[in-house]
């Protein structure tokens, strides 16, 4: 029953509702058993890291293993999962914590601005960006690149607009 | 001409000792017929000239190749009977193959032509329009006729077991090389098995050619990097844009996470934009919460096949209470912070249900504004 077919194929087939529907179901999760009651930076600070990892799971979900960049991070959260066991895959990077990841990036991006040139530097950068993007070779990484890019954009487009709604219905 | 064809098919036969002597041999009687060639009109005997270069030269470099002798012996011999009857250059691709293969004149074209990366592999593409510059390339291609032919002597092998395989990739670099073939019309294809080293840059021109392809791709995805010129820029571009959609996704979930989280769904108007009956919806979420009673990949789980017609605030009641204390991969990042118990505990206040059904109108239509732009 297709009220108004956006998409071409069945609504519930696209990437984007997909995500959508993982989200909001993790998002109502996340809200339903973490109340806001106190809104001490703390609990902030841990809804929005819950948030964002059920974000960044739910797009990765949602492309399920068609992609490398979503296999190494389902993979990361799978072994992340285990309760921060020190079992680490040897492809896929193993910075699995709750670090975000500029952090890391901005560390190897100034090794590199001073230990390579040419195209080495931006090519490791990217790698460091894309999840599992250090066993790639150029060709996948730029690839990969263009898929994680679109799928981000959705996901940054699905959020904006869910935070325009909470503050519209406040 | 046929003459001369016959005689270097015999000669083909001969071991390899004697095929050096039959090789240089050879190579004389084709500028004979060069010669002969050059004399007569050029327009019409163009296809002609290409055939006789054609035959003489896969044959001439087939005794020098012992291994697939037998095969190019066949091959070449039912040509004989194409050029004679007004001759069709690029539809043997059979030999064609096997003349792109070995390029015995590789050093002569790279002496004419400028580009000396005439190591292409595309061969019917390049022959063709070889077929139309052969002629002019005739005449520098006679003095150094004896030169490739003892160049490929100490040709490995490998290097033309390579050159046989990038033949295969050719039709990725078709283009590109086809503008490089139209100096170098037979020597083009003749100079892909120059070197050791062309082979490389064959490998190496089809992985370019795949990555200039996704960086154009990129460029379209990237607002703004059309403009900018150069691979290094674009990078950096692309670098750019990618951390700042990952830190915008941080900043929203920062958003979300300080938002008061009453989400007051009115899911008869969500979904329809998008299309998605709101009585599916309601199955999912019920799904949703029914799946933490089975174990393991919710999101695994195929949406779209799920058939639990039940009573939305029934299922509220029911599954909230009782279906939590299960491994999800939504639980299982609150797991290590959180125990279990806590997770059980709020499940137990419907009041904090984010199921509530409020079928007031104040959600609005919220995920219709999801789907508007898309």
């Amino acid at each position: 029953m297709m009220n108004s077919p956006q998409q071409v194929k069945n609504p519930s087939s696209s990437l984007k509702s997909r995500f959508i529907t993982r989200f909001l179901g993790a998002l109502t999760k996340i809200n339903a058993e973490h109340p806001i009651s106190s809104s001490s930076p703390t609990r902030i600070f841990q809804r929005y890291r819950r948030i964002k990892v059920a974000s960044n799971k739910s797009m990765a979900y949602s492309v399920r293993s068609r992609r490398i960049w979503s296999r190494a991070m389902l993979s990361r959260f799978r072994s992340r999962r285990s309760a921060f066991s020190v079992r680490r895959s040897s492809v896929k990077t193993t910075n699995c914590t709750t670090s975000p990841p500029s952090a890391l990036i901005k560390v190897t991006i100034n090794e590199n601005k001073i230990a390579k040139g040419g195209l080495d530097m931006q090519t490791d950068e990217l790698r460091e960006l894309v999840p599992g993007g250090e066993a790639m070779d150029v060709c996948n990484l730029l690839g990969e690149t263009a898929h994680y890019i679109k799928c981000l954009t959705t996901q940054v487009q699905v959020m904006r607009k869910i935070v325009d709604f909470y503050h519209l219905s406040k | 001409m046929e003459s001369n064809a016959g005689t270097l098919e015999t000669r083909s036969n001969r071991t390899a000792s004697e095929r050096e002597e039959v090789a240089a041999l050879e190579s004389l009687q084709f500028t004979d017929e060069i010669h002969r060639l050059m004399s007569a009109p050029a327009t019409d005997n163009a296809s002609s000239f290409t055939a006789l270069l054609e035959l003489p030269a896969p044959q001439a470099v087939q005794l020098i190749h012992s291994p697939d002798s037998a095969k190019l012996i066949a091959a070449p011999a039912p040509n004989v009977e194409d050029v004679k009857g007004g001759f069709h250059f690029p539809s043997n691709g059979g030999l064609i193959e096997r003349a792109a293969r070995f390029s015995v004149f590789a050093g002569e074209g790279n002496n004419k032509s400028d580009s000396p990366e005439a190591t292409s592999n595309n061969s019917s593409a390049n022959l063709q329009k070889a077929v139309k510059s052969e002629p002019a390339e005739t005449e520098s291609s006679q003095p150094l006729i004896s030169d490739p032919t003892v160049e490929n002597r100490g040709i490995k092998r490998k290097d033309r077991e390579k050159v046989k395989g990038q033949t295969k990739k050719s039709k990725t670099t078709a283009k590109e090389s086809s503008d490089d073939a139209e100096k170098l019309p037979y020597v083009h294809v003749r100079a892909r098995r120059g070197q050791a080293t062309d082979s490389h840059s064959l490998a190496e021109r089809a992985r370019r050619e795949k990555i200039n392809a996704r960086m154009k791709l990129l460029q379209e995805l990237v607002p703004g990097c059309n403009k900018i010129s150069g691979t290094a820029l674009v990078l950096d571009e692309i670098i750019n844009h990618v951390q700042s959609l990952q830190r915008q996704v941080e900043f929203l979930s920062m958003r979300l996470a300080a938002v008061n989280p009453r989400i007051d769904f009115n899911f008869d108007s969500v979904f329809t934009a998008e299309g998605v009956p709101p009585q599916y919806l309601k199955e999912l979420l019920i799904k949703l919460y029914d799946k933490r009673k089975s174990s393991g990949s919710l999101m695994d789980s195929n949406f779209s096949g799920m058939v639990m017609p039940m009573m939305w605030p029934e299922v509220q009641l029911n599954s909230n209470r009782q279906q939590y204390p299960q491994q999800l991969h939504f639980d299982a990042f609150q797991q290590p912070v959180w125990g279990r118990e806590e997770v059980c505990n709020n499940y137990l206040t419907p009041e904090n249900s984010l199921l509530s059904y409020d079928s007031s109108a104040n959600s609005g239509n919220f995920l219709d504004t999801l789907n508007e732009s898309t």
